[in-house]
């Protein structure tokens, strides 16, 4: 969206940013959620150690650190009995797979089984929340209500089929329900769990240089100065600076990659200059090992001025601490406080656990924000949300090149794009994942994934629980599924890639 | 050295393959395979600009 806007000079409404705000803040806040819960909760939890649980002993736990209404004694019995009955049953369903019993797991028993109820709390609470996208986007995933110039939405507070009073009202009731899980369990959760794995303060640090374009504008999108979570590069873990961005000095590698340049294994490309030249010239599956001298990912390798850049939470959180954001400030030092441990430990695989966590606590907490100035427009009278200006092509230059830069939950997300005779004729996408999954550049640096997996301990190498810990800290999106259909038979094709 | 490869990772989204070397108890290099292409770039070549963010909006 931001990409082709820029391209076309074009300036969405007020009402247009606090929607795609709201989206996208709710999106922040359940994939965060999902993410420490579903995706990395149980690198930390063994389900094991819940069956081995005292529910009166977990309930003593559980009020201790939240006033959270679903603590009791028999609350963590039922929990318990119901995962009995799974094991019992051989049907362990969501947790078949798992390292249970690692030596590496260290949580008492009751945190096993407080967090394991959780687990299954955020699922009925994460499909609650995102009910904010069906009330401004339609429908979750792939929200149907974006627009160039704005967003389908059509918005009159006394009309039945608009955005109205009630759409406002539920907007407000479901952002209190994200509040008050996130601020009663995520938090607390994390914070609990983490004060058992101090020891991971010290590991899988990376790369020590971050980037984050910014994210959720509080006046016009251009305005980039005026970001809620700010702009701006650290590099060697020096929060004692924090460099502007410049989008120019961004470029991708393909010597690992199995793509090709023309220029060269060894060329840097800027995007607006991208190619996707996929050459595959890997091992045929099934192998062994690829062979890593060689090219061995799908994964380009973007770089910036050269160097390797972690993105995501962590590195929106330690932007904004090092400019003294006031509430991302509060909120990390209040959990360092509480972990007893300095600064020096957000530079690690808790860290980027935790900074995960701390920035679900802020945007959960604007959301209400963001709702009251929409909720202010509309009182105005102001109901505009599109500008169609530049709808029309021929209103548009013969070429025109843009770029859009976003901050996805998973860190820095860039689309260029250059525009020709109405047409898209480049598109390049430098993802989060791309950053962070990268392989090794024309310099043979490694991507952020291969350096912070360095150093780390590997009890078994036949369930290397603590190298998951490490890549899932991350939050890895690989490729997101591309299924291709087509019209004529209606048939479902599958891309292998081989 | 003894070398491992974990493929798939799973709980992630998409398909991601980690080779690494352990010795002595600790992973001394690691490599990173993304191993499914993507290749939304190519879909979006000559389409309309204003439909650029329904195939794009989740990568």
């Amino acid at each position: 969206m931001r990409a082709v806007e820029n391209a076309l000079g074009i300036t969405i409404p007020d009402n247009a940013r606090l929607v795609r705000n709201l989206i996208s803040g709710i999106q922040y806040v359940q994939d965060h959620t999902i993410h420490f819960y579903h995706l990395h909760g149980l690198d930390w939890v063994d389900i094991t150690g819940a069956l081995k649980a005292d529910p009166a002993k977990t309930s003593q736990l559980a009020q201790s650190i939240s006033d959270w209404h679903n603590s009791s004694t028999v609350y963590f019995k039922g929990v318990q009995d119901k995962l009995k009955s799974f094991v019992q049953s051989g049907q362990l369903g969501l947790f078949a797979n798992g390292y249970w019993g690692h030596p590496a797991y260290k949580l008492p028993p009751e945190a096993d089984l407080m967090a394991v109820a959780h687990y299954l709390e955020a699922l009925d609470w994460q499909r609650e929340v995102i009910r904010i996208h069906a009330i401004l986007g339609s429908k979750n995933p792939h929200a149907q209500t974006y627009l160039v110039g704005g967003m389908a939405l059509a918005i009159n507070p006394n009309e039945e089929s608009t955005f109205n009073v009630d759409g406002l009202a539920s907007l407000i009731k479901y952002a209190d329900i994200a509040k008050e899980f996130v601020e009663k369990v995520y938090v607390p959760d994390l914070l609990a769990i983490a004060s058992f794995y101090k020891e991971w303060t010290e590991l899988g640090a990376g790369v020590g240089n971050y980037l984050s374009y910014g994210e959720f504008p509080n006046d016009s999108v251009s305005n980039t100065e005026n970001l809620f979570l700010p702009r701006g590069i650290i590099f060697n873990k020096d929060l004692t600076k924090v460099y502007p961005v410049d989008p120019s000095k961004i470029t991708e590698y393909v010597t690992h990659s199995w793509y090709e340049y023309k220029e060269g294994n060894n060329a840097a490309k800027h995007p607006w200059e991208g190619i996707t030249n996929y050459k595959y010239t890997g091992p045929k599956p099934p192998y062994q090992f690829l062979d890593t001298n060689q090219k061995y990912s799908w994964v380009k390798s973007p770089r910036y001025e050269d160097r390797v850049m972690e993105v995501g939470p962590l590195a929106r959180m330690l932007v904004a601490y090092a400019k003294g954001h006031p509430q991302v400030k509060a909120a990390v030092d209040g959990a360092l406080k509480k972990l007893g441990v300095g600064p020096e430990a957000l530079f690690s695989t808790l860290g980027r656990t935790a900074a995960r966590g701390i920035e679900a606590l802020v945007v959960v907490q604007m959301l209400p924000v963001w709702i009251g100035q929409l909720a202010a427009n509309i009182k105005k009278g102001d109901y505009r949300v599109f500008d169609g200006a530049k709808w029309d092509p021929s209103s548009w230059p013969k070429e025109a090149k843009g770029f859009g830069l976003f901050e996805a939950p998973r860190g820095a997300l860039g689309h260029w794009v250059r525009i020709k005779g109405g047409a898209i004729e480049n598109y390049q996408c430098v993802v989060p994942s791309t950053w962070n999954a990268s392989p090794r550049d024309a310099k043979g640096q490694r991507g952020p994934y291969e350096q912070a997996l360095l150093g780390t301990p590997v009890a078994e190498p036949d369930k290397p629980l603590e190298i998951l810990r490490t890549v899932h800290s991350f939050d890895p999106c690989l490729a997101c599924a591309v299924h291709v259909t087509d019209l004529t038979t209606n048939k479902s094709i599958k891309v292998k890639a081989v | 050295m003894p070398k491992i490869a974990i493929d798939p990772i799973t709980r992630i989204e998409g398909h991601l393959r980690i080779e690494a070397q352990v010795d002595g108890g600790k992973v001394q290099d690691a490599w990173a395979s993304g191993t499914m292409f993507r290749g939304i770039e190519l879909i979006l070549k000559n389409r309309d600009p204003r439909d650029a963010w329904a195939f794009a909006q989740r990568i």
